[in-house]
């Protein structure tokens, strides 16, 4: 079982490399989905933490820290990938689209990761800032 | 609570631990097993193993002087530090020291963007500056500049670049030590220095001309254990007029020789100015029990044998990726020439991916499938679970010998390393060249790590194989993951490891007592240096 698994990954880790590296076919662009990402990213390196109402804080956070992967736009989003694979529509793989989140299921994914996702400092997302993010993924 | 560094006193930390937090405040000292636990790697290959390297504690300074003031302390102390800038130097080590019990120097919270001069086409910039933010800077303000992104772009421009990392733009910009134009440095006694033109106060070309008065010193702060670079200074490209990304295509195995050398010959002139990739569709094809057996034949199988196979396959053999940056003319004219050079290939295939005017609208960007390659930074290489129900993948090795330019080079390479995958069981990944820099090809692979130490284990012997294997056939690595440093110098080891002594006797003469990035690059303080044979 191990070796196969061990080929297995041998293999995904082939065939998003050979993507990256321009191997296979470039998908065509898929239409978009709002919000925009880069719009949102309209911030320089100074500090989010004392920004704004709590909602609106946890917004800027998740486009600072979680967009990337988790994009409501497929395209530039290997995490709602990953989790459209894993739930394959039984729950939206937008983690902004989730109304079964908890508070605790988020923190404790951003601390400890998972697969792919590597865990997240506190110098990178404070406290603070993971209690705004936490609050703005399970508003409903 | 976290355990004390080897050699120093339960005490001694504690007062360590207090005199740091007096530094930094509270909030940025971390020192809870659950706080110290989030700088693990992530992909660590030694996961949950006694071997795999943990901090004792860290601390993130927001400053230079609290840097000046953390070294100080760990001088009097002995205690072992290491910096990182945004701890995302995954696949090579993370945000986990290479000794166990050193403190780390978190310095993300150090990511202010300081300079950037559209006229100069520069900037200077702190260690937590990743490559998103300075993105989002130059957009936000309307800086008709491009960086030179690494793939992903979570991590920082000075932290790539201090690894020797490399991207995908144009020419002088894709190799990002390169592209640095000097530093500023908090020695381990605490001296703070400034490299190049930098050390003239009054110099209006710090971030223009690299080598300022007497011997180059910016080298030795890469890869290395010798002070922790505070400020950083990187050219940045002129946005383009346009852009056109191509492909090139071949039907025989053996193509590939002619194929890279008028690619190289191109490189050389800067008719092509960017990254170029050269893979083959045919050999990273699925798996497939006929693919797996040329592939795993060690050189066995004849190049007849290959194209049979790949005739059976309808695709190319090999493919070339590259991009042209500059006015449509201009590269209408590059292209034309490229492809007369090449015209001699029979079967050659020519291909336009896509086109691009400059600048793009956001919506624009955001539709860019191959984004690094106009300097927007993406996490798209990471798809963990890219298929329904698979299981996810949770971290890798980047296994990367460099060889020369040469078709021939290639293939003895995938023959290589397809027979090391082979014997350990494994099926042998993809095989590319990509000439990040100008006149070598690195091989990348990435070797998977686990959550256990069953498989790590495999992964480790597999990896050690490959290092070795290559090293043998003349094609050492450039990087290597923090727990295989030491492998990755004893292949470095001309003259009964001359260059390590070196580095070794430079340790000593700037870092005395022996305390930042203890092990980096297998560079020991001589209270823990081994017996050499």
């Amino acid at each position: 079982m191990r070796r196969r698994s061990m080929n297995d990954q041998t293999r995904r880790i082939a065939a998003l490399l050979a993507l990256a590296a321009g191997v296979a076919p470039l998908t065509a662009a898929r239409a978009q989905d709002a919000p925009f990402p880069i719009a949102a990213w309209s911030r320089t390196t100074a500090s989010i933490e004392d920004r704004g109402q709590p909602a609106e804080r946890g917004a800027a956070v998740f486009n600072n820290w979680c967009n990337a992967c988790h994009s409501r736009n497929p395209m530039n989003a290997p995490g709602t990938t990953s989790l459209q694979n894993k739930y394959q529509g039984g729950v939206p793989a937008a983690l902004e689209d989730r109304k079964d989140l908890t508070i605790e299921f988020v923190k404790f994914y951003v601390r400890d990761g998972v697969a792919m996702m590597p865990r997240f400092r506190k110098t990178e997302v404070s406290d603070a800032d993971l209690d705004a993010v936490a609050a703005y993924l399970t508003r409903r | 609570m976290p355990t004390p560094p080897a050699g120093v006193s339960e005490a001694d930390f504690q007062t360590a631990l207090r005199e740091l937090e007096s530094v930094v405040g509270r909030d940025w000292l971390f020192k809870s097993d659950e706080d110290v636990a989030l700088y693990k790697d992530s992909y660590s290959p030694l996961w949950g193993e006694a071997e795999e390297r943990v901090a004792s504690a860290a601390v993130a300074p927001n400053s230079v002087e609290q840097i000046q003031g953390i070294v100080k302390i760990a001088n009097q102390r002995g205690l072992p530090l290491y910096p990182i800038s945004t701890g995302r130097n995954l696949t090579y080590g993370g945000s986990a020291p290479p000794y166990s019990g050193s403190v780390v120097v978190d310095l993300k919270r150090m990511n202010r963007i300081l300079d950037v001069s559209e006229r100069d086409k520069t900037c200077l910039v702190e260690p937590g500056v990743s490559y998103f933010d300075m993105y989002r800077h130059l957009r936000t303000n309307k800086i008709r500049l491009w960086i030179d992104t690494a793939d992903p772009g979570w991590g920082s421009l000075m932290g790539n670049a201090l690894d020797r990392g490399g991207g995908y733009t144009g020419g002088d910009h894709r190799d990002h030590f390169d592209a640095h134009c000097g530093m500023e440095v908090v020695l381990p006694t605490g001296e703070l220095v400034r490299t190049g033109m930098g050390a003239n106060p009054k110099a209006k070309t710090w971030q223009l001309f690299k080598y300022g008065m007497g011997p180059w010193v910016d080298g030795i702060f890469s890869q290395s254990s010798f002070g922790i670079v505070t400020k950083m200074g990187f050219w940045l490209m002129e946005e383009p007029e346009a852009a056109l990304q191509v492909t090139v295509s071949v039907p025989k195995r053996r193509d590939v020789v002619p194929l890279v050398d008028t690619l190289h010959s191109l490189l050389s002139s800067h008719t092509i100015p960017s990254q170029t990739n050269v893979a083959s569709p045919i050999m990273n094809g699925a798996a497939d029990p006929n693919l797996v057996k040329l592939r795993s034949s060690g050189g066995t199988a004849s190049d007849a044998d290959w194209d049979r196979y790949a005739a059976t396959q309808n695709r190319p053999f090999w493919t070339a990726a590259f991009i042209y940056y500059g006015p449509p003319k201009v590269i209408a004219a590059q292209w034309e020439h490229t492809k007369d050079r090449l015209a001699g290939i029979a079967g050659v295939q020519f291909g336009e991916t896509a086109s691009y005017t400059f600048p793009l609208s956001d919506e624009q960007a955001d539709a860019v499938p191959d984004k690094p390659r106009l300097g927007i930074p993406s996490l798209n290489l990471f798809s963990s679970r890219d298929a329904p129900g698979a299981t996810p993948l949770e971290g890798h090795l980047d296994f990367s010998p460099m060889i020369a330019p040469r078709g021939e080079e290639l293939i003895a390479l995938s023959d290589v390393t397809g027979k090391v995958y082979a014997d350990m069981g494994v099926t042998p990944p993809f095989v590319a060249g990509q000439m990040f820099h100008p006149r070598t090809m690195i091989c990348f692979h990435a070797v998977p790590t686990f959550r256990n130490a069953t498989d790590n284990r495999r992964t480790r012997a597999l990896f050690e194989t490959l290092v070795r294997s290559c090293a043998d056939r003349g094609w050492p690595i450039y990087r290597i993951h923090a727990a295989f440093q030491p492998l990755g110098m004893q292949m470095f080891g001309f003259n009964n490891g001359a260059l390590h002594r070196l580095h070794e006797t430079l340790k000593d003469a700037v870092d005395p007592n022996g305390i930042v990035s203890v092990g980096r690059y297998d560079i020991w303080p001589k209270r823990l240096r081994r017996p050499r044979a």
